[in-house]
C-alpha cells in the first residue's frame, strides 16, 4: 500500500460522515432507481413463475360456432403448438348468497384435477401434459357429481363458502341447451392463474358487464352435444421466455399469426363439421318423417279411392235420375204438345167448317143483292137510249151513229181552212214590217252623211244630185263611193216594197175568193179568228154525241156480263152447302179418336213419375251419407296435411338453418386478451414508467450533494494538494485520490442500495398489488435485474464522479504557491435586501449573516433546494395520489352520482315488465327518484384512431329526469351541461384519450360478445364533457340515439335512492328478484367498497414515499449541516467564546438551512404538482380517471412533514454544533 | 479582594491513558483598570488560563473570582452568560465573521449583551469610522484586529482578554494595536489581560505574570508602565 493510497484510507476513516453521506444518496438514488426499476420486471417475474408452474395458455381460441373434437385435433395438428385443453365454458347469472353477478362457468377435467400436485404457490405437477391453466385447490374438495362446483377463492363473497349453492338465473341463451343442472353445490375453493385480478375477472355482455366470480364444473354438468367454447393452447417454448416480454411476444405471435392465417380453414373446417352433424340428424329425422307421411298418405288415398267409388256411384245414379227427369219431361212435353196439336185441329177444322158456313150465308146475300142491280141497270140502259135517240134525231142508234160522222167531217173542213188562211195573213203583216224597219234605217243612216229626206224615193233623188254633185266637182272617189253604195240599196228597198205589195194583192184576192170581202190584211185576220172558234165549237158537240154513244154501249156489255156471273153464283152456293155438311160429319168422327190417345199418354206419364220420386230419394239418402263421410275425410286430410306441411316446415325451417349456418368467427386471443393478466402486466408497465421519473430527483440530488461534499474535502485539503502537487504529483494523481474517495463512497453506496432496495421496493410494491392480483410474492430473494443493477449503479458512480471532478478540477488549476496559503475566505457580499435600509437596520446580525450566508454558496444552496424541493414533491406525490383516488370515490359518488341503486331487467323485458317493476319499488316506499334509461355496453372510437374503448352508453328516457340521479357538469368551471334530445355528452377521460371536445364526431360500434367492435360505427356529434371518474359513458339524448337505433329502447335500467338501511335494502332486492326480471340490482356502496379495497394499494405507495422523502432530506440536510458546520468552527467557537447561548449558536447555523428548506418546501410544492399529474396520469387505466386536484390539507401535510424532517435533522445535528469546542476559535487559520 | 483571584487553580486533560497537567496550582489576582500581561513559553499553560478565565474552559480545582463573584464553580449556562455580559475577547486570528462588515461584527457583539456601547462609537474609537461598512476581506490585518477590538469593547466589559493580538500581524501595525489597547486601559479605565510569549509586552504591562510549567512564575509590577509606542521587539 502505497503512502498516497494509506491517505485515501485514512481520509475515508477521518471523514466518515462525508463518506457516508455520499454513500447514503448514492445509495438512495441507485436503490431507488434499480428498486423501482425492478418492480415492473419482478412483478413480471413473479406472474411468469405462475403462469408457467399452472401451465397457463398462452393462446385462447373462441369460435362463435364453438369447436368439435375435430377441431381439437385441427388446432393441434398446427406447427408450434404444445397441448391443447379443450373447455366449455358460459357466461351467466347467478345468486351467490344475497347478491345476484355474471359468473364464468369453465368446465374443468376433475380427473386432471384431481390427479395434480401442488408443489408451491406457484406450481401445479400433474402428469397430464394437456392440463392447462391448472387450479389451486384453496379448501374442499374438487367436484364429483354435475350440480357441484368449486368456486373461486380469491375474491371472497359475503355468506359464500363451501357447503353454499349457486344458483343460475339466466344466460345470453337459453340456459336448457347449455346446462343439464340450475343449481350448483360449492364443493370447493379455488384459484385460478389466468384470473389474477380480483377487480374483474373479465367482461361479459351480462349484467354489469363484469364478471363476479368464476366457478368451475365438471364437463357433466353442461348438457350432451354442447360443443367446446374455446381452446386453450400452449405454444412450444414460449414458457421458456417471460410472459409478456418481447422473446415470449415473438413466439407466441408466430404462432398465434399461423393460426390466424388458419383461422378461415379453422371456421369452414368447423362449419362444414357443424352442417355435417346437424345435416345427419336432420336427414335422418327427414328421412322418418317421409316414412310418416307415405303412411299418411297411403290411408287417405285409401279413403279416398272408396269416396270416389261411392260418388261415382251416387254420380250414376244421378245421371239416370236426370235421364228419368229429362224422359218424363220429354214425354210430358210431347204429350201436352200432340194435345194441344190434336185440340188445335180439331179446332182448325170447326173454324173452317164454320166459316164455309159464314160464307155461304153472305153469298147468298151477294147474289140476291147482285140481282136486284141488275134489275136496275137495265132499267137504265134503256132509258139512256131513248134519250139519245131523241137527242140526235135518229131512230136507232146506228143512225145516230151515221149522222154524227158527217158533222164530224164538216167541222174538221172548216177548222183547216181557216188555219191556213190565218197562216198567210200572218206572214204578210211580218214582212210589212220588217220592210218599214229596213227604210227606217236607211233613211237614218243618210241622216247621218247629211242627206235629209222623208222617203226612201226623196232619199233616191237627193243622192243622185249628191252624187252628181260631187262627181262634178270631182270629188274623190272614196268620199262619193258610199253615197254610191247607199243608192244602190235604196234601190233595193224598193224592189222589195213592190214584191210585197203583189203579195197583199194576190192574198185578198184570194181570201175573196172563199167568201171574204175584206179591205185589209188586219181586218182579215180578225174575221179568220172569228171563224175558227166557230168551227171548234162544232167539233166539241160532235164529239159529245159519239161519247154518249159509247157510254151506252158499255152499259149493254156490263148488263150482260152481270147477268152471267149472278148464274154462276147460284150455282157454286149450291155446291157449297153439300161440301159443308159432309166436312162436319168427318170433324166430329175425328175428335172422338184424339180424345181415347191421349187419356193413354197421361196414364203412361204419371206410371214414370212415380218411378223418379222413389229413385230421388233413394240418390239422396245416399248423398247424404257420401257427404258425411267426405266430410270426415276431408277433415282427417286436413288435418295430416296440416301436421305434415307443420313436420316439412320445421324440417325446411330446419334445413335453412343449417344452410344460413355461417362460417363461424374464430379468434385467436393470446394473454394480452385476457383482462385479468393484461390489468396486471399493464400495471407492471405503469410502475416502470412511474420508476423513470422518481430516482431522477435521487440522482440530481446525489450529483449535488456529491459535488458540495467534494468541493468542500478539496478545500479542507488544499494545503495537502498543494503538497502534493509541489512533490510532483499530476493532476491526475492526485484527482484521483478524489475520485477514488467519491467513487468508492459511491460503488459502496450503489451496491448496498441496490442490494436492499430491489429487494425492499419489489417486496412492497408486489404486496401492495397482492390486494388486487392473486399473484403470489415472488420469493426472496427477488431476482436482481443485472442490466439494471449496472446502468443504475453506473449512473450513480458516475454522477459522483462527474461532480468530484467538477469540484477538485477547479482547486488544482492553482499553482501549488496559492494552494498552500489558506484560501481567503469566501468575501462577504452584499445582498439585494441590504438595499431595503429600514429593514436591513432592523435586522439582528444574526439574520444578516443568515441572509448573506444563504446567497453565499450556490452549490449548497442549489442542492439544498433541489433536495428539499424533492422531498416535498415525494410527499406530495404521495398525499397528492392519496387525494386523486381517494377522490374517485368522494368526486363521483355524491357530487356527480346521486343514485345509489341500479337495477337493470332482463334484456328481453318488455316496458310492462319495467312498469312492474317501477310500480313494485315505488310500493315498498323505501325507493325514490326513480329515473328509467336504457343502458348499452357498446365500443367508443374515433374516425381517425383504430382503437377502440368498452363504453357504457345511457339513454334516459325522460331527458329533463338524468340531471335528477348525474350531474354533468364542467369539472374545472362546474357549469352544468345542458342535456336534451339531441345531447351527446361523454365523460372527460374518453374526451382525454381521443382529444374529443365539444363539436366534434365520436363513433359508438356495436360489439360482438368477445367484446370487439363490429360494423362501421354510428357517428354522432359530442355536444359536451362531463366531469366523470370512474368509467366511460356516453349520455345520449333520446333523438340523437334514434340515429344509432330507430327502434325504441325499453328503458330497461332504472337509476334509485333507496333507504340506506342494509336489511330494507337486502328485502328490496329480494324482492326484485322474484319478479324473474330483474337481472342486476347493485348498490353503489358495493361499488364504493370495491374500490376502497383497490384503493388501499396506494396507501402503501404513500407510505413508501413518505419514507423515502425522509431519506432523501435527511442525507441533504445532514450533508449541507456538515459541511456548513465543518466549514464554521471557528465562527461558531467565536460566537461561543462571544457568549452566544446555543439557541442562538443554533439559529445562527440553522435558521439558513430553515430557510433553504423553506424556499425548497415552497419549490417542492410546485415540482410535486407537477409530478403527482405525471404519476396520477400514468398510473391510470383506461376506465378511471383519477381526481384532479390536490387537496389543500395535502399541500400542508407535505409542507409541514418537509419542516418537520428538517426540524428533527437539525435537532439531532445540535449535538454536532454542542460539540464544537471553543478553543477552536484560538487556533491559527491551518 | 482583588478584582480577578487565581486561587490554585488546577487544570487537567485526560489524552488517552496520560493525564495532562496544564495548569497546575495557578494563583494570582488582578487589580480593576489594570493592564496586564500574562507571558511565557509555549506549554506553559498560559492559553489553559486564558480558557478559563474566558470562561470558555473550567478548571478541575481551585478557585477564580471576577469582580466578587466565582466563575470556577460556574455551569456551562452560566458560563454562557458570564462570556456574554463579563468578558471582551480579542483573538489571535480576529476571528471576524466574514460574512458581516465591521460594524456589523461589533454589533454581534453589542446585541447580545445588556449594556453595549454603541457600536458606531466604539468603531470611530478604534480609528475605523471610514471603515465601517466594510467587509473582512476588505480590510488590513490590523484593521480587522482593530474590529475584534471594538468588538470586545462594545460590549462594555468587565474584563478584556487578547490572545496574542499581534500575533499574526506585522511590527508597526503590531505596536498600533498594543497602544490601542493600552489606551482602552488607560483612558477607557478597563481591565484589560494580555496573552503573549513576547516579553517585550511587559513593558506596558501595569502587572506582569509569568507562567512557567503551569503556574504563576513571578508577578511583577510596573510602576510605571512604557508607552506602547516606545515599546521595541
Amino acid at each position: 500500500m502505497t503512502a498516497f493510497s494509506k491517505t485515501i484510507v485514512r481520509s475515508i476513516r477521518g471523514s466518515l460522515g462525508r463518506f457516508l453521506a455520499i454513500m447514503g444518496i448514492v445509495a438512495l438514488g441507485c436503490g431507488f432507481f434499480a428498486g423501482l426499476q425492478m418492480c415492473g420486471p419482478d412483478m413480471r417475474a413473479a406472474a411468469h413463475e405462475l403462469y408457467s408452474g399452472t401451465n397457463a395458455y398462452d393462446i385462447r381460441v373462441v369460435s362463435t360456432l364453438g369447436f368439435g373434437e375435430n377441431d381439437v385435433e385441427r388446432v393441434r395438428a398446427i406447427e408450434g403448438i404444445g397441448q391443447v385443453m379443450p373447455v366449455t365454458s358460459c357466461d351467466a347469472m347467478a345468486r351467490l348468497g344475497s347478491e345476484q353477478m355474471a359468473v364464468r362457468m369453465s368446465s374443468l377435467s376433475m380427473d386432471a384435477a384431481k390427479g395434480a400436485v401442488v408443489r408451491d404457490a406457484n406450481v401445479i405437477l400433474s402428469d397430464d401434459g394437456a392440463y392447462l391453466n391448472r387450479v389451486f385447490l384453496r379448501e374442499g374438495r374438487w367436484p364429483r357429481k354435475a350440480d357441484e362446483c368449486v368456486l373461486e377463492a380469491d375474491k371472497p363473497i359475503e355468506d359464500v363458502g363451501v357447503g353454499s349453492r349457486i344458483e343460475v338465473l339466466s344466460s345470453t341463451s337459453d340456459l336448457d341447451d347449455v346446462l343439464r343442472k340450475r343449481s350448483f353445490k360449492v364443493v370447493g375453493l379455488v384459484s385460478s392463474s389466468i384470473y389474477p385480478y380480483t377487480g374483474s375477472f373479465g367482461s361479459t355482455t351480462l349484467g354489469s358487464g363484469m364478471i363476479g366470480a368464476y366457478l368451475y364444473v365438471a364437463s357433466s354438468a353442461f348438457v350432451k352435444d354442447m360443443p367446446y367454447t374455446e381452446l386453450y393452447a400452449s405454444v412450444e417454448g414460449a414458457h421458456r421466455h417471460e410472459s409478456g416480454s418481447d422473446a415470449y411476444d415473438e413466439v407466441v405471435d408466430e404462432v398465434r399469426r399461423r393460426l390466424e392465417d388458419k383461422g378461415d380453414v379453422l371456421a369452414d373446417e368447423r362449419l362444414a363439421d357443424v352442417r355435417k352433424d346437424a345435416q345427419d340428424e336432420l336427414d335422418e329425422k327427414r328421412a322418418d318423417y317421409e316414412e310418416e307421411r307415405a303412411d299418411a298418405l297411403d290411408e287417405l288415398d285409401d279413403a279416398k279411392r272408396k269416396l270416389k267409388d261411392a260418388r261415382k256411384e251416387l254420380d250414376d245414379a244421378q245421371e239416370k235420375i236426370d235421364q228419368g227427369e229429362k224422359d218424363y219431361a220429354e214425354g210430358t212435353r210431347t204429350y201436352e204438345d200432340s194435345r194441344a196439336d190434336a185440340y188445335a185441329k180439331l179446332d182448325d177444322a170447326q173454324a173452317t167448317l164454320d166459316s164455309s158456313y159464314t160464307q155461304l150465308v153472305e153469298s147468298g146475300a151477294e147474289l140476291d143483292f147482285a140481282r136486284a142491280q141488275l134489275e136496275d141497270g137495265t132499267f137504265a140502259y134503256e132509258e139512256g137510249v131513248a134519250q139519245l135517240l131523241v137527242e140526235v134525231g135518229a131512230s136507232s142508234l146506228d143512225e145516230a151513229r151515221a149522222q154524227l160522222a158527217e158533222g164530224q167531217r164538216q167541222a174538221d173542213e172548216g177548222v183547216a181552212q181557216a188555219t191556213s188562211a190565218l197562216d198567210s195573213v200572218d206572214e204578210l203583216i211580218a214582212g210589212l214590217e220588217e220592210l218599214e224597219a229596213h227604210e227606217q234605217a236607211f233613211l237614218q243612216g243618210l241622216a247621218s252623211v247629211g242627206v235629209e229626206a222623208a222617203s226612201v224615193a226623196e232619199a233616191q233623188t237627193a243622192l243622185d244630185g249628191t252624187i252628181a254633185y260631187l262627181e262634178a266637182m270631182g270629188a274623190p272617189e272614196e268620199q262619193v263611193a258610199p253615197l254610191r253604195e247607199a243608192r244602190t240599196s235604196s234601190d233595193e228597198l224598193v224592189v222589195a216594197r213592190s214584191q210585197l205589195e203583189a203579195g197583199r194583192t194576190q192574198l185578198l184576192s184570194s181570201l175573196a175568193a172563199q167568201g171574204l170581202s175584206v179591205h185589209d190584211e188586219r181586218e182579215a185576220k180578225e174575221l179568220l179568228e172569228t171563224r175558227l172558234a166557230e168551227a171548234r165549237e162544232a167539233q166539241a158537240q160532235v164529239s159529245a154525241g159519239f161519247e154518249g154513244i159509247a157510254r151506252l154501249d158499255a152499259a149493254a156489255e156490263e148488263l150482260a156480263r152481270a147477268r152471267e156471273q149472278l148464274a154462276d153464283g147460284e150455282w157454286q152456293l149450291e155446291d157449297g152447302w153439300n161440301q159443308l155438311e159432309a166436312g162436319q160429319d168427318e170433324l166430329n168422327a175425328r175428335s172422338e179418336d184424339a180424345e181415347r190417345e191421349l187419356a193413354d199418354a197421361e196414364r203412361k206419364l204419371d206410371d214414370a213419375r212415380e218411378e223418379l220420386e222413389s229413385g230421388k230419394a233413394d240418390l239422396k239418402s245416399g248423398t247424404e251419407e257420401y257427404e258425411s263421410s267426405n266430410a270426415e275425410y276431408e277433415d282427417a286430410r286436413e288435418e295430416a296435411e296440416e301436421k305434415l306441411a307443420d313436420a316439412e316446415r320445421k324440417l325446411d325451417d330446419a334445413q335453412k338453418d343449417i344452410d344460413e349456418i355461417e362460417a363461424p368467427d374464430v379468434y385467436v386471443l393470446d394473454r394480452s386478451q385476457n383482462e385479468g393478466m393484461l390489468t396486471y402486466d399493464a400495471d407492471s408497465r405503469r410502475m416502470d414508467s412511474i420508476a423513470d421519473v422518481f430516482p431522477f430527483i435521487f440522482f440530481l440530488v446525489a450529483a449535488l450533494v456529491a459535488l458540495t461534499t467534494m468541493t468542500r474535502m478539496v478545500e479542507d485539503d488544499r494545503i495537502e494538494l498543494g503538497t502534493y502537487k509541489a512533490l510532483g504529483y499530476t493532476t491526475a494523481r492526485i484527482a484521483s485520490k478524489y475520485l477514488v474517495y467519491a467513487g468508492a463512497a459511491g460503488a459502496v453506496g450503489a451496491f448496498l442500495g441496490i442490494l436492499a432496495l430491489s429487494q425492499v421496493l419489489p417486496f412492497i410494491v408486489t404486496s401492495a398489488y397482492s390486494i388486487i392480483y392473486t399473484v403470489p410474492l415472488h420469493p426472496f430473494p427477488l431476482p436482481i435485474d443485472l442490466p439494471i443493477a449496472l446502468l443504475s449503479g453506473g449512473l450513480g458512480v458516475g454522477v459522483t464522479l462527474v461532480a468530484t471532478w467538477a469540484a477538485v478540477v477547479s482547486s488544482l488549476r492553482e499553482t501549488p504557491a496559492t494552494l498552500m496559503l489558506p484560501r481567503a475566505p469566501a468575501p462577504g457580499k452584499r445582498i439585494l435586501l441590504e438595499r431595503v435600509k429600514p429593514v436591513w437596520r432592523r435586522l439582528s446580525f444574526s439574520w444578516k449573516v443568515t441572509c448573506r450566508n444563504m446567497f453565499r454558496y450556490k452549490r449548497r444552496l442549489a442542492m439544498t433546494v433541489v433536495g428539499i424541493s424533492g422531498c416535498t414533491a415525494l410527499l406530495l406525490v404521495g398525499f397528492g395520489l392519496h387525494d386523486s383516488i381517494w377522490d374517485i370515490i368522494d368526486c363521483q359518488y355524491g357530487p356527480i352520482i346521486h343514485y345509489d341503486t341500479t337495477i337493470v331487467l332482463d334484456d328481453d323485458a318488455k316496458a310492462r315488465d319495467v312498469k312492474d317493476v317501477v310500480r313494485l319499488l315505488e310500493k315498498t316506499g323505501e325507493v325514490s327518484g326513480i329515473v328509467r334509461l336504457q343502458q348499452e355496453n357498446m365500443q367508443a372510437g374515433t374516425r381517425n384512431n383504430d382503437e377502440t374503448i368498452r363504453v357504457q352508453v345511457v339513454v334516459p328516457q325522460d331527458e329533463r329526469e338524468l340531471a335528477d340521479v348525474i350531474t354533468l357538469q364542467n369539472r374545472l368551471t362546474g357549469e352544468k351541461i345542458p342535456f336534451d334530445g339531441d345531447s351527446v355528452v361523454i365523460t372527460e377521460k374518453l374526451s382525454l384519450k381521443y382529444g374529443l371536445s365539444a363539436g366534434d364526431e365520436i363513433l359508438l360500434y356495436d360489439q360482438d360478445t368477445i367484446g370487439n367492435a363490429v360494423g362501421d360505427g354510428h357517428a354522432l356529434t359530442v355536444t359536451g364533457i362531463a366531469e366523470n371518474y370512474v368509467g366511460n359513458l356516453v349520455y345520449v339524448g333520446g333523438d340523437a340515439w334514434r340515429t344509432v337505433d330507430e327502434e325504441e329502447p325499453v328503458y330497461s335500467a332504472l337509476f334509485a335512492t333507496t333507504t340506506a338501511d342494509d336489511e330494507v335494502r337486502a328485502d328490496v332486492a329480494e324482492e326484485l328478484r322474484e319478479t324473474g326480471k330483474v337481472s342486476t340490482v347493485v348498490f353503489s356502496d358495493e361499488t364504493i367498497n370495491l374500490y376502497r379495497n383497490m384503493l388501499s394499494v396506494v396507501d402503501m405507495v404513500v407510505v413508501l414515499l413518505i419514507v423515502s422523502a425522509g431519506a432523501l432530506a435527511f442525507i441533504v440536510l445532514y450533508n449541507l449541516t456538515n459541511i456548513n458546520i465543518g466549514e464554521r468552527v471557528r465562527e461558531i467557537a467565536s460566537l461561543k467564546v462571544l457568549g452566544f447561548t446555543r439557541q442562538e449558536v443554533y439559529a445562527y447555523i440553522f435558521r439558513e438551512i430553515f430557510l433553504l428548506a423553506i424556499i425548497g418546501d415552497a419549490l417542492g410544492m410546485v415540482f410535486g404538482t407537477w409530478l403527482e399529474t405525471f404519476v396520477a396520469v400514468t398510473a391510470e387505466v383506461d376506465y378511471v380517471m383519477f381526481g384532479r386536484t390536490i387537496h389543500p390539507m395535502s399541500y400542508a401535510y407535505a409542507f409541514v412533514l418537509t419542516i418537520v424532517f428538517c426540524a428533527l435533522i437539525m435537532f439531532a445535528m445540535r449535538r454536532k454544533l454542542d460539540r464544537v469546542n471553543m478553543v477552536e476559535s484560538l487556533k491559527s487559520v491551518d | 479582594m482583588a478584582f480577578v483571584e487565581f486561587v490554585d487553580v488546577c487544570k487537567t486533560y485526560q489524552m488517552g491513558d496520560v493525564e495532562v497537567r496544564a495548569v497546575d496550582g495557578m494563583s494570582f489576582s488582578i487589580e480593576r483598570g489594570e493592564l496586564v500581561v500574562i507571558v511565557g513559553p509555549s506549554g506553559a499553560g498560559k492559553t489553559t488560563v486564558l480558557n478559563m478565565l474566558g470562561g470558555m474552559d473550567s478548571a478541575t480545582s481551585g478557585t477564580i473570582t471576577l469582580d466578587g463573584r466565582e466563575i470556577s464553580g460556574m455551569g456551562e449556562r452560566e458560563l454562557t452568560q458570564y462570556r456574554r455580559h463579563d468578558i471582551g475577547f480579542v483573538f489571535q486570528f480576529y476571528n471576524l465573521v466574514q460574512n458581516l462588515t465591521a460594524l456589523e461584527n461589533v454589533e454581534l457583539a453589542s446585541q447580545i449583551c445588556r449594556d453595549p456601547l454603541p457600536a458606531d462609537e466604539v468603531l470611530a474609537q478604534v480609528g475605523l469610522a471610514s471603515r465601517r461598512d466594510n467587509f473582512p476581506a476588505q480590510l488590513s490585518g490590523g484593521e480587522q484586529q482593530r474590529v475584534a477590538i471594538a468588538r470586545a469593547l462594545a460590549k462594555n466589559p468587565k474584563l478584556v482578554l487578547a490572545d496574542e493580538p499581534t500575533g499574526a500581524l506585522d511590527y508597526q501595525t503590531g505596536k498600533q494595536i498594543l497602544g490601542l489597547l493600552q489606551d482602552t486601559c488607560r483612558n477607557g479605565g478597563r481591565t484589560v489581560a494580555i496573552v503573549t510569549h513576547n516579553l517585550a509586552f511587559t513593558q506596558i504591562a501595569d502587572r506582569v505574570i509569568h507562567v512557567r510549567e503551569g503556574r504563576a512564575d513571578r508577578i511583577e509590577r510596573n510602576a510605571h508602565p512604557a508607552d506602547a509606542s516606545v515599546v521595541e521587539w
